[in-house]
């Protein structure tokens, strides 16, 4: 390409403005990442969706879960035998706000949280359809 | 139908419903306070607390089968774990073609996935089963002391009437047994047995599907479809096959 | 039988001309790859050679069962009434009329036999636990009874017992009344699909019967004319133009069923029927609606028969065939419909319509019940001609 042409130039500059653009953006969502991104829980059901996106939003620091209640790392509370609803009922793991007051009870709006194999499959790119059948 | 909507609709009252409708229901014991978006979803309470003190007596008697079994199913508990499917396939050796129970998923308002609703289900054991009817070999047919919906495989033509007659998809063709397949209740696997509920009753987690008896007063089942104000409805009534699956929230 | 009798006396060479014996061998080929597919489809199972699903577990094969069933019906209905009313003028068409009933109803008999998964136990279990509340069984048992009844009738009318011809013809058509309403009510019965519950499908399959019956025989007796080279005498004419009579009043009859039908799911009635109905005015199934069954299938041939004035053969069984070939999709198309819009709608995700395209060894099984048809007619032809070309046994 020559760019001593102004259209080409203006074409180019449209283009490097476009690059930077993009780089931009997927640093923006690398931020995701940094924050943990979303985390689906399988254990011990299939399956419990986290958002850190929903939660920053409110204005959550990373404190208010990462001091104790949760550790930086995915899969760890998954280890434990306690995390389990019984356990959230009593204010343990997201029950400790998901109880009716910071935020809705954990003993409602199941399917806030869970997603179900069929949510799991979905976003894991899975294939399993169902319905459908022999 | 989204159960959603169900909720925010108010009691249209029974003089909408038609009789021989109501009467249907309150051969169940149970009575018909309302009818929602005609007649696709009926909410029943105990014909005991409608009809006040005069039929103080349990409505238990009423039931055509002893025991009657019956399947409660919590909807909105449901979280679609799947357990109750890995177990009924790992108790009776379903084949990965078919099902003879499954999750039912539905968005709330189009579009919107949060909070999907999940709705499990199987073979309702219909009082009046229309796959009965049109079996021609008696291959499939209600169990004369429980009233479950049975299976003779060997008896079985493969003609699918049954398929084609069954309101709930209940029904697949096993190429094993080269026989129409379904849920009896885990009749042979377990109940014959012994035990007192079926495989995905057992491994449900959430207490969704709460397997009992109607004829029994104080099994859960019962008491869940009896209380007072409670909406209970069934799938698809209109096909007149008076089922005995029962779903409720909570 | 003190009467020894023998083929000669009905055969007829004139029917057995090198080009219909290179047409029957054509269909005779057609028949074996038709057997072939549904014994590949026995021994493999049917899912890994049908296209059915657990939503639709019936599809072409039902369809072209009951196609062949209905004519049937009304071959053996119309020949009935014919040889029962001696001065009929379809008499002289009636012997012909029960031989293709037979033939017909084997053809449909070969589908269903290869359609269900297991013919075997069907034939044990039909008797030893038969459910009398069952249409398929009713069905199944008052066909296989009016096929024997049939046999025994053409036999009587080979060795010219014609009264107890007509007593025998009177017991095949109440068991092939029976067993048309029974067909009907396997559909008609079934709350669950409500594009096919209720009180109408029984006499529209009969109304059915008496359509394809008349469009068969009118068809049928032409070819057999043809290829012989000879003209109709007027006794068969006669029994032509009362055949087209027949067909044109039914053609009326179903033309306004049909409009009430489909107005009936719009004016009320369960969700589940509507869609299916709206399939036919603008979904998947408008092709097959509005140019097979209506166009092709009613329209056109009212149209002709009307012009024809009843006295033109040729243009009368162009009307028959077109018949014939919307009363095939009338068929396929009520069956697939009824189980093509999801009893679950609204969850999963499910499509407005499961969709269903016939497998290679579906429609080779159906053109094997068409060989059946066709082949059978010649070799009848053939074998039995001088029955079927004297005019009436009265
Ligand atoms: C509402 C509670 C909550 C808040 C607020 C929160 N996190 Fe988390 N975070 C979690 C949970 C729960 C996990 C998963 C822990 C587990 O699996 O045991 C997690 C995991 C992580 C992980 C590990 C992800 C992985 O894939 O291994 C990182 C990194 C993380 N968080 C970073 C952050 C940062 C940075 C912030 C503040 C911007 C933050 N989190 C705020 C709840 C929270
Ligand atoms: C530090 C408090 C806190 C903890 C811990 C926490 N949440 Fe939340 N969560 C909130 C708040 C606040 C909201 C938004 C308010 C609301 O929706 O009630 C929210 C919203 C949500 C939502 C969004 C629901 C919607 O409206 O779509 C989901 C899902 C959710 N949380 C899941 C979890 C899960 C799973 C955990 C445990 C792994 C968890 N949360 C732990 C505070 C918390
Ligand atoms: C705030 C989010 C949240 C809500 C709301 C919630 N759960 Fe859970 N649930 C969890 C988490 C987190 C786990 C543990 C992780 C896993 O099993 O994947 C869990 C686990 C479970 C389990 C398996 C462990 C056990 O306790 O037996 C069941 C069953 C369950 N939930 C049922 C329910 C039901 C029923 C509801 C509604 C009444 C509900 N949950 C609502 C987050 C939630």
């Amino acid at each position: 390409m020559k760019i001593g042409n102004t259209k080409a130039r203006k074409f180019f500059n449209l283009l490097l403005f476009s690059l930077v653009l993009l780089v931009f953006c997927s640093q923006a969502s690398g931020q995701d990442e940094e924050d943990g991104g979303s985390i689906i829980f399988t254990k011990p059901v299939k399956a419990v969706i986290f958002e850190h996106s929903i939660h920053t939003e409110q204005g959550l620091e990373c404190d208010s879960c990462h001091d104790g209640m949760f550790e930086m790392e995915a899969g760890v509370a998954e280890q434990n035998d306690d995390f389990t609803m019984a356990s959230l009922y009593e204010g343990n793991y997201c029950g400790g706000c998901h109880d009716g007051d910071t935020a809705f009870a954990s003993n409602t709006r199941c399917t806030a949280c869970h997603i179900g194999v069929k949510g799991y499959e979905r976003l894991t790119g899975g294939t399993k359809d169902s319905g459908g059948g022999h | 139908m989204k159960i959603s909507d169900f909720e925010k609709l108010k009691n249209e009252g029974t003089e909408k419903l038609p009789s021989e409708e109501r009467r249907r229901f309150l051969r169940f014991g149970l009575a018909v306070t309302g009818v929602f978006l005609g007649g696709s979803v009926l909410s029943l309470t105990s014909a005991r607390n409608a009809s006040g003190v005069q039929e103080k007596k349990s409505a238990a008697g009423k039931f055509p089968y002893k025991p009657h079994y019956t399947m409660v199913l919590r909807q909105n508990r449901c979280i679609d774990c799947e357990r109750c499917m890995e177990a009924c396939v790992r108790t009776n050796h379903v084949p990965s073609y078919g099902y003879r129970t499954t999750i039912m998923e539905q968005n709330r308002a189009a579009g919107d996935d949060r909070d999907p609703l999940f709705m499990p289900v199987l073979c309702n054991h219909c009082n009046r089963p229309p796959c009965v009817r049109v079996c021609p070999t008696t291959a499939t047919y209600k169990d004369k002391e429980t009233g479950i919906v049975m299976m003779d495989y060997k008896r079985c033509i493969g003609c699918k009437t049954c398929m084609a007659a069954c309101p709930y998809n209940a029904r697949y063709f096993n190429e094993e047994t080269r026989a129409v397949d379904k849920c009896n209740f885990c009749f042979d696997t377990r109940l014959s047995k012994g035990k007192k509920l079926t495989a995905c009753a057992e491994a449900c987690p959430a207490d969704v599907r709460i397997f009992g008896e109607l004829t029994d007063e104080n099994s859960e089942a019962y008491q869940l479809i009896h209380k007072p104000d409670r909406k209970v409805w069934v799938l698809r009534p209109e096909t007149g096959a008076m089922p005995n699956v029962f779903y409720i929230n909570d | 039988m003190s009467n020894m009798i023998s083929i000669e006396d009905f055969s007829d060479p004139k029917a057995a001309t090198p080009g219909v014996s290179k047409t029957t061998m054509l269909l005779m080929l057609l028949v074996a790859i038709g057997i072939g597919c549904g014994l590949y489809a026995f021994v493999i199972g049917h899912h890994h050679a049908y296209n059915n699903t657990r939503e639709m577990p019936w599809g072409i094969l039902i369809a072209g069962y009951a196609f062949f069933a209905i004519v049937s019906t009304g071959l053996c209905v119309l020949a009935t009434v014919s040889h029962f009313m001696g001065g009929n003028p379809m008499s002289s068409l009636a012997n012909r009329m029960v031989f293709l009933s037979i033939v017909t109803i084997i053809g449909g008999f070969s589908i269903i036999g290869v359609e269900i998964e297991n013919p075997h136990r069907m034939l044990l279990y039909n008797m030893l636990s038969p459910n009398f509340t069952s249409n398929i069984w009713w069905m199944g048992t008052l066909y296989g009874m009016a096929v024997g009844f049939m046999f025994v009738e053409f036999f009587s009318i080979l060795t010219a017992r014609y009264k107890l011809a007509i007593g025998l013809g009177i017991l095949g058509a109440l068991a092939e009344i029976m067993a048309n309403t029974n067909l009907g009510a396997v559909f008609a019965t079934l709350s669950a699909r409500p594009f096919w519950y209720g009180a109408q499908l029984p006499i529209y399959f009969l109304a059915s019967a008496v359509l394809s019956g008349a469009a068969a025989i009118i068809m049928f007796t032409h070819f057999a004319y043809r290829i012989r080279g000879e003209n109709m005498n007027s006794a068969v004419s006669e029994g032509i133009r009362s055949a087209g009579k027949v067909a044109t009043l039914t053609l009326i009859l179903i033309i306004v069923a049909t409009s009430w039908r489909f107005i009936s799911f719009f004016v009320g009635g369960t969700e589940l029927g509507r869609v299916a109905a709206e399939s036919f005015l603008s979904g998947p199934m408008a092709v097959n609606f509005w140019v097979f069954e209506i166009t092709v299938g009613l329209i056109v041939p009212l149209a002709l028969l009307l012009a024809s004035k009843m006295k033109n053969p040729g243009l009368m069984t162009v009307a028959a065939i077109m018949i014939l070939i919307g009363q095939f999709f009338q068929r396929y198309d009520l069956v697939v419909a009824g189980q093509m819009v999801p009893q679950y709608s609204g969850w999963d995700n499910l499509p407005t319509y499961f969709s269903y395209i016939p497998s290679f060894a579906e429609f080779m099984v159906t053109f094997g019940g068409f060989g059946i048809a066709g082949a059978g007619f010649l070799l009848g032809e053939r074998f039995f001609g001088r029955v079927f070309m004297q005019s009436g046994h009265h």
